[in-house]
């Protein structure tokens, strides 16, 4: 059996009181495109900071490539790469400069950043004003340089929080085709967004997080499959619920939204 | 048309005292929540016992200069407080430069996205910048003239209180008048380079101070008269002008206080216009970054270049120590700061006298380890956070194979080569101002600075872990440091100077300097030692602190 790319065993994270992350028991295979969903506030961002060693968990183990990563974090963070929330930018810098510095704090030599930096530059079409902040750079410019960043080094795994979110068509399609292009060369990819669409599209398979705990796991077909599994989904026919978008899986398993006329009538 | 009526009964005209309450508000939420965490409630003790020390500068001075004012007024020697009132200028104006960490410029930028008036804008900035050591000081120091006036004379009272406030006020839109200028010019490569010359050509010039007075002298000129001069040019300039108006006043020369306190109002009204046209471009929404326009940007395109290679040292350290040099060298307000001790030795070069060549105005012995002492507290802002600047990079260095021991020498490796670039600049600095300094002096100093900065540094690292806070290296004065960070950055300095003078004095009682070099030598393994121990359990600190560091410096309100 393969080694996990990632696994986790009752991975658990408290803020106080308040539980963040619930004995996660999470698998993922080498070379699957995983999108991992929740709402706001599920415990997404924090279960990709604990994989990634920005944050400790309260209690549980975590495996990269079968390297327990409290052990050996240093080993585990050659192998991936991470695009977190706030996109880890250097804003004083310049592009070319941060993936300079990427390529080698990841161990490259300086020609090899050099032309790396060169290469995925251009790739992105961040290399027509090379001597711009990353300050100035738009949001969409930034959130490829951090892709650029994270992959420098080529990482195994690569871990995505939002990586879609404010990324206008154009960067979104070139985004969508480095990471594809990763997937066919055998890397696994992790990553979290709202955007359903493009996760339905991407990934070859999911897990939803709510309220902490992982409420389901699998491929987009052993999603549906478990929708029916829900007794409030029970009346659902097979053939309605064969159907069913990511999103409609997504609603039926942490539950609808609200809707009330009444509500906030001051609104105009 | 568009019917922009508000459609909501409860919507009424912004009213600035109901904006400047939910400031007030807001900022005091801010405070109270700050003490949720172990973090918050240190930073507030620290800051109250940095309020006993502003408070005992503040009362005592303000004792001093009641005494003093007292005195004047009840001799009939009101001519003399030019005297009293020029220190507090000075001190007043001075005091935010030079110890930044205890100054703090509100950032109001993020206001504007609400209907905040012009006049709302105005008042925020001028209050809440206000609230800083020095205009607090300044302010009581006033108030103990005022009341030692008032004493010596009370007839005077209001006329005395009246030209104090208004001289208060003109000291207070002058300081906020300068930070906003001095950020303005500081923001942009082309306008810093341009004060950068402006100043060098001052520094330059006043080569030939020195010169010049001695051909003078040669020449029959005489002093007197040279020394009438700056007493008569001093009395057009706010603190000769809030005096006079007073000692106007106290010889019924009602001509004169008057036209003294219509100008020193002239002054405070200049000051508030210069004030007011930075923030009105602030307001309308203008920013000055690094950015160029975008066909100097493409018409700057050049081939990637490798990073840096620095022998002996492993491509992650150069890294990380390139990534430092590159933000240090685009911080306009950080090679300010870093120019000061320079601007320091000549204010005491300019203010001693050249008759008395053993004073330290004159004394190339003392200004060498003066200018070195100040080079390393100011750097402190620096050293003792360094991960300040770092913003959302910060994470980086988590997610990067890089132990953090390495992240953390690399940055002490460049504020050291920035010490030793400052030392050299002073070193530069007094030979042409004050002449060369003794060898044994250079060497008792410099050694005695390899004891002190390890020290500095294993303290700062851990203050940087502990007590991190965001600073922006673009904006000049709201870098001000945690209340924890200058209390033990206080302590430190306090330790290093008082070893510092004990070896100093044995030396001295034995007869040579050089015994002070060789005390501090064996100080600086000791301290080097310490070093090494606190780099070695940096890694452990870092994993533990690894969330309020990066939630403090990472944080994007």
């Amino acid at each position: 059996m393969d080694t996990p790319a990632i696994s986790t065993t009752n991975l658990t994270r408290r803020f106080g009181d308040f539980v963040a992350v619930d004995s996660m028991n999470l698998r993922v295979t080498p070379g699957q495109f995983f999108g991992f969903l929740g709402p706001n506030g599920a415990g997404k961002s924090t279960t990709i900071k604990m994989l990634t060693g920005l944050l400790a968990p309260s209690a549980g183990r975590m495996e990269i490539l079968g390297l327990d990563l409290a052990s050996h974090s240093l080993e585990v963070k050659q192998h991936i790469g991470v695009v977190p929330e706030g996109m880890a930018l250097f804003g004083r810098l310049t592009g070319p400069e941060y993936l300079n510095f990427a390529g080698r704090m990841y161990g490259l030599d300086r020609d090899t950043a050099a032309k790396r930096t060169a290469e995925l530059l251009e790739f992105m079409q961040l290399d027509r004003e090379p001597k711009k902040l990353i300050t100035d750079y738009s949001h969409g410019m930034q959130k490829k340089l951090a892709l650029a960043a994270a992959v420098i080094h080529g990482p195994r795994i690569l871990f995505l929080d939002e990586p879609f979110e404010g990324v206008d068509a154009i960067a979104s399609g070139t985004l969508k085709a480095m990471l594809q292009r990763m997937i066919l060369r055998g890397a696994t990819i992790f990553l979290t967004s709202h955007v359903l669409e493009i996760v339905e599209r991407l990934c070859s398979h999911l897990a939803i997080i709510h309220q902490g705990k992982l409420v389901a796991q699998g491929s987009l077909e052993e999603l549906r499959s478990g929708v029916r599994a829900v007794p409030a989904n029970e009346h659902l026919p097979d053939a309605l619920a064969g159907k069913l978008t990511l999103e409609e899986i997504f609603l039926r398993i942490v539950g609808g939204s609200r809707s009330n006329d009444q509500e906030l009538s001051w609104l105009t | 048309m568009v019917d922009v009526a508000p459609a909501d009964a409860a919507l009424v005209s912004p009213d600035a005292g109901r904006q400047l309450r939910a400031i007030a508000l807001l900022r005091w939420q801010i405070f109270k929540n700050s003490l949720r965490t172990m973090r918050g409630r240190l930073e507030a003790v620290s800051w109250i016992f940095l309020g006993f020390w502003f408070a005992a500068l503040g009362l005592g001075g303000a004792f001093g200069i009641a005494v003093g004012s007292w005195w004047m007024l009840s001799h009939n020697r009101s001519d003399l407080l030019a005297a009293l009132f020029w220190p507090i200028f000075i001190f007043w104006i001075c005091f935010p430069l030079i110890a930044t960490a205890f100054t703090e410029v509100f950032d109001s930028s993020n206001l504007l996205r609400y209907p905040l008036r012009y006049s709302s804008f105005f008042l925020v900035n001028l209050i809440y910048g206000s609230l800083d050591g020095g205009t607090i000081v300044g302010l009581l120091w006033l108030a103990g003239a005022a009341i030692g006036i008032s004493v010596a004379r009370p007839s005077f009272a209001p006329w005395a209180v009246l030209a104090l406030a208004i001289f208060g006020a003109a000291n207070i839109f002058l300081v906020r008048a300068l930070f906003a200028w001095i950020e303005r010019w500081l923001a942009q490569r082309k306008t810093r380079e341009i004060m950068g010359i402006i100043f060098f050509l001052v520094i330059i010039s006043f080569q030939f101070i020195g010169p010049l007075t001695q051909r003078a002298h040669r020449s029959h000129f005489q002093l007197p008269s040279y020394i009438s001069q700056t007493i008569i040019i001093q009395q057009f300039l706010p603190a000769g002008l809030v005096a006079r108006a007073i000692d106007g006043s106290a010889r019924s020369d009602w001509l004169s206080a008057a036209g003294s306190l219509l100008l020193l109002a002239a002054y405070a009204g200049a000051f508030c216009f210069l004030f007011h046209i930075r923030l009105r471009g602030q307001y309308a929404g203008e920013t000055f970054g690094e950015a160029m326009s975008r066909e100097k940007l493409r018409a700057e395109k050049t081939e990637t270049q490798s990073g840096w290679a620095l022998p002996g040292l492993s491509g992650q350290l150069a890294a990380t120590m390139e990534k430092e040099a590159r933000y240090l060298s685009r911080s306009g307000p950080m090679l300010f700061a870093l120019i000061m001790p320079i601007v320091v030795l000549l204010l005491f070069h300019m203010g001693g006298n050249p008759n008395r060549p053993n004073a330290v105005s004159h004394n190339p012995n003392l200004a060498f380890p003066i200018g070195a002492a100040y080079s390393l507290l100011l750097l402190t802002n620096l050293i003792y956070n360094n991960f300040g600047a770092d913003g959302m990079g910060v994470q980086f260095f988590f997610v990067a194979p890089v132990p953090m021991r390495s992240v953390v020498l690399a940055k002490n490796l460049v504020h050291g080569g920035v010490l030793a670039l400052e030392m050299f600049l002073v070193f530069l600095a007094t030979y042409l101002m004050y002449g060369r300094p003794a060898p044994d002096v250079v060497a008792a100093t410099l050694i005695g600075v390899l004891f002190a900065i390890p020290l500095d540094f294993s303290v700062g690292n851990l203050l940087s872990l502990y007590s991190p806070k965001k600073y922006d290296y673009g904006a000049f004065g709201r870098q001000r440091a945690p209340g924890l960070t200058v209390l033990a950055s206080f302590g430190v300095q306090a330790l290093t100077i008082g070893v510092g003078v004990v070896v100093v004095l044995i030396a001295r009682h034995y007869g040579t300097l050089w015994l002070a070099a060789v005390i501090f030598a064996v100080l600086a393994l000791a301290s080097w030692a310490l070093y090494r121990a606190v780099l070695g359990r940096v890694d452990g600190i870092a994993a533990s602190k690894r969330e309020s560091l990066i939630s403090v410096i990472a944080k994007t309100t």
